[in-house]
Parts: C-alpha cells; structure tokens; sequence
C-alpha cells in the first residue's frame, strides 16, 4: 500500500501537516505512536489562539480557561518581583490530551488516515519514493512529513539532522494538581469558571530555572525547566528544583488539599534550523524534530503548527528542499525563534541568567526604596544583549 | 513527595522488551571517573531510572517517562534509547 503522503507523530506539527496536505486532496496517513493522540505530548499548555486560526476552525477548540491575566515573577536571593500583565483576549489554557486529539480529528475530517499505537522505525528511499518502517510493517510513501518531536529519532538516524546536546537542551518537569473548580476560583480570585491565569518565573537559586504555572478547570499546572549542562554540573535533579520552587514560592499553600493527578518530564530543545536542515530529498521535518520552541515568549505549539501546515504544503506540493527552507524563514512565528538563537544562547549562560533576574529585581527594588546603590550595570554586558534583543524585535 | 509515589500518578503499559539499555557497562565506570557519581544520566532523569550499584548503572526502564533527557545526557553516547513499541509505555491524561 502506497501514500501521498506519510506524517509521522501526530502532535501539533503532524496533524497541521496531515490536514493541509490532505486538504489539498493528497492520501494521508499519519501515524502516532501513542495509544492517542497526545498521550505521549507534554508542554505548558498556554495557547495562543490565533496561531490556530489560519488553519484550523477555531469555534470548537477545546480549551480549558481563558487567560486573563499572566504574572512574571523574577526571584533572585530572597528578593522577588512580580509584574502583572492584563491580557485582553486569545490566550487560553489547555490540556494537550484534549488539544492533540482535537488537531488530529481535524486532520481526519479533511480525509487523513490516522493510526495510533505505531513507531516509526526509520526511513529508506525507494527508486519511486521512501519505504517506511515501523514496528507493524512497512508502507510506501511518496513524501513524508518527520514531526516526530524532540527525540527525533527517524530524522536523527536517517541523517537529516544532528542529535541535540546537554548545551541545547533544557530539562523541564511538570506535575498537575487536581482540585475542584469553585476551589480553583476562589484561590486564584476568578469571577467565572472560565476565567484562567499563566505565571512565568525566572529564579537563580539553587540553580537558574525557569518556571510556570497554569490554571485549567479542575487543576493547576506547577513546572520547571532547567538548562541541561547545569543540571549535570551542578548534580542536581530536576525534580528537587520544582520542590523548591514550590517551597520558596508558597505554592505547597496555594495547592493544600489537592491531590497530585500526573506527573510528566520533557526535552526542550534551544537550538536548531536554520543550523540544522529542515529537509532531505522529499522529507520534511516540523515542530520540535526542528527545534522550534520560542524559548523567550515559551511558545513551542504555535511554531510547531507554523512548521507543520508549511511542511503539509510543501509535502502537497513536492517543494524542493531549498523552497521549503525559504517558506519556513518567511514566517513570522519561526523567524523569530531563528533570530532569538542568538541571544537565547547567551542567557541560558549561568552567569547571564543570574545576572539579569537580579539587576532587574534590584532595579525595581530600587525604585519603590528610591534607592539604587545596589543596582550593578555591565555597560558591555547590556549593550551587546540589546543589539542582540533588538534583531528579535525586528522579526 | 518521593519520586517513586509521583510515578504512581502514571499509566504505564510496560514494554515486556525493554526500551533502554547501556551498550557498555566499561564506559559507565569511565564515565564515573571522570564525571563522578551520580552520572549524568542519574543526575537528569525525572524518574530514577538509573542507578549505580556496585560499579554498574542498573536501568530500570518500567519507570521511564520517555524524555529522553538520559540519552542527551551520556557523554560517551553509551544509552541504548528507543520509544516502547506498539504504543506502550506511558500514556498521559493532561501531557
């Protein structure tokens, strides 16, 4: 049996592909190797809607609260800074269970074929197109979309793309609490059961992370991401990070009487296209396969949907590879993930990290005590991160 | 909370074929000289997948929540990593 077009994962990169390409009236399938579609996908959950709109009819989106409000807590030392920022609309909470399988039902409704509970083993090319192989069978493709997520491991063997190393690589663990949904309201002071909140944290201590927080209906989300290399050098767990950040935020008191409902782990990759290929021959790569997570904004989703609805055109299409390169540097989403490597590679530096959440919490502090005797400016250090900062602006 | 009760709040399906492996237990005991103990691999693990007894790294992959940070981790590439078959492993409620 022969497709068009074979997508391999269906999280937010593969089911965007299966859908454009099977809109375009191309035969699709794509295979997941989870018993569902988001039963093997972990991320903080905070959407942004409309970087769904363009492809998808948005009107049954399944999400949890809508987000009002994200607070940005800088913590350095025992000093702490906490700025609200009121959000209109468009921001959302979501579960990736729900959201995943969503996408992928889109992506059948347009005609795909999806098949769960099937890992791609690898890839071979065909005199009349690819072999691939998974732990049912082989099956023949003309094209194929690799959205196959951080661990990348068909693109990795078939040599499209380097593995990732401790330096590119952030560590992040998550755990949902479950509590019932007047309780959720009234700790967080919602008016309505559909109103949410986001929390980003930056803290330096024991080690540079960074944190979130997310409100969905009936439970609250608690994670941490640290940079690999200072995990391994420092010896220390990414699970004995989140339990202090629990502790030095209060957040044991905000989730006292709930119940731990899952516990989850994932590879953040900070480092990829346009230093890696987006594509061999008649394969295209998408989502996190890429690297594409916006480490700065926390948004992996929107250029993991960017990516994929460009590789199932470009799949639909038969792109060349340099064509599809050139349509993924177009857009806006991946653009600015490509121009923040930069800057990105020099705040997950240690001493950068540490330096900036404290500069900025001793800045602030300074202001409200109307003193800033305390408040260290590295002219140099300052001045090269802006030119940098400035490059992502403009994207 | 210890690790071990935060894993009970998974699904798993176990693999009866397991899905890590070390390739070869020399280069762990190099590795501990060199990086010492706990090794990279223990270090980043969220869920105590490996651990070091008796100059081995013992992998106890039916706890694995299929980051993949251990594989990233290893210095000397020495981790046998593959996704469990057939959809087995775990499977996630929230994700």
């Amino acid at each position: 049996m022969k497709f068009d077009v074979v997508v391999v994962g269906a999280g937010p990169a593969g089911s965007s592909a299966a859908l454009t390409a099977a809109r375009g009236g191309a035969k699709v399938l794509l295979l997941e190797r989870g018993p569902e579609p988001g039963s093997k996908n972990v991320s903080g959950a905070m959407i942004r809607l409309e970087d769904f709109s363009s492809i998808y009819d948005i009107s049954s989106i399944p999400i949890e609260r809508k987000v009002k409000n994200v607070d940005l807590i800088l913590l350095s030392d025992s000093n702490r800074v906490r700025i609200n920022v009121n959000v209109e609309s468009n921001l959302a909470t979501a579960g990736r269970l729900k959201l995943d399988k969503w996408m992928a039902q889109q992506a059948e409704k347009a005609g795909a074929l999806l098949i769960t509970k099937t890992t791609v083993l690898g890839i071979e090319r065909e005199s009349d197109g690819y072999k691939v192989i998974t732990d049912r069978g082989e099956i023949g493709a003309d094209r194929i979309v690799l959205a196959e997520g951080v661990n990348a491991l068909v693109s990795i063997k078939a040599n499209i793309r380097p593995d990732l190393t401790p330096e590119q690589t952030v560590q992040a663990v998550k755990e949902v609490y479950s509590l019932n949904k007047d309780e959720v309201n009234k700790r967080f002071g919602f008016k309505a059961d559909d109103e949410g909140a986001s929390w980003r944290i930056l803290g330096t201590d024991p080690v540079p992370y960074a944190g979130f927080l997310y409100v969905y209906k009936d439970a609250i989300a608690i994670g941490v991401g640290v940079p690999m290399k200072i995990l391994i050098k420092r010896k220390v767990t990414p699970y004995t990070v989140l339990d202090e950040v629990k502790e030095r935020l209060g957040l044991n008191e905000l989730i006292k009487g709930s119940s731990l409902r899952e516990y989850s782990a994932k590879i953040i990759p900070e480092y990829g296209f346009p230093s890696w290929k987006g594509c061999s021959g008649k394969v295209y790569l998408a989502g996190d396969s890429l690297g594409l997570v916006d480490p700065l904004t926390f948004n992996g989703i929107g250029p993991a949907v960017a990516s994929g609805t460009l590789a199932g055109k470009a799949a639909l299409e038969t792109y060349e590879c340099s064509r599809y390169e050139t349509e993924l540097m177009k857009n806006r989403e991946i653009k600015r993930v490509v121009n923040a490597r930069p800057l990105v590679k020099e705040l997950v530096e240690e001493e950068n990290f540490k330096y900036y959440v404290k500069t900025i919490n001793d800045l602030l502090h300074g202001w409200v005590y109307s003193d800033f005797s305390k408040v260290k400016l590295d002219t140099s250090k300052l001045l090269k991160h802006l030119i940098l900062g400035m490059g992502v602006l403009k994207s | 909370m210890r690790i071990e009760e935060k894993l009970y709040t998974l699904r798993y399906k176990k693999d009866e074929q397991p899905h890590l492996a070390i390739i070869d237990p020399n280069k762990c005991l190099k590795c501990a000289e060199v990086n010492g103990v706990p090794q990279p691999c223990i270090t980043v693990c969220p869920a105590n997948v490996y651990s070091w007894i008796n100059q081995k790294i013992i992998v106890s992959y039916e706890n694995c929540v299929e980051c993949g940070a251990c594989r990233v981790a290893c210095p000397y590439a020495n981790i046998m990593w593959k996704y469990p078959r057939y959809g087995l492993g775990i499977a996630l409620r929230y994700g």
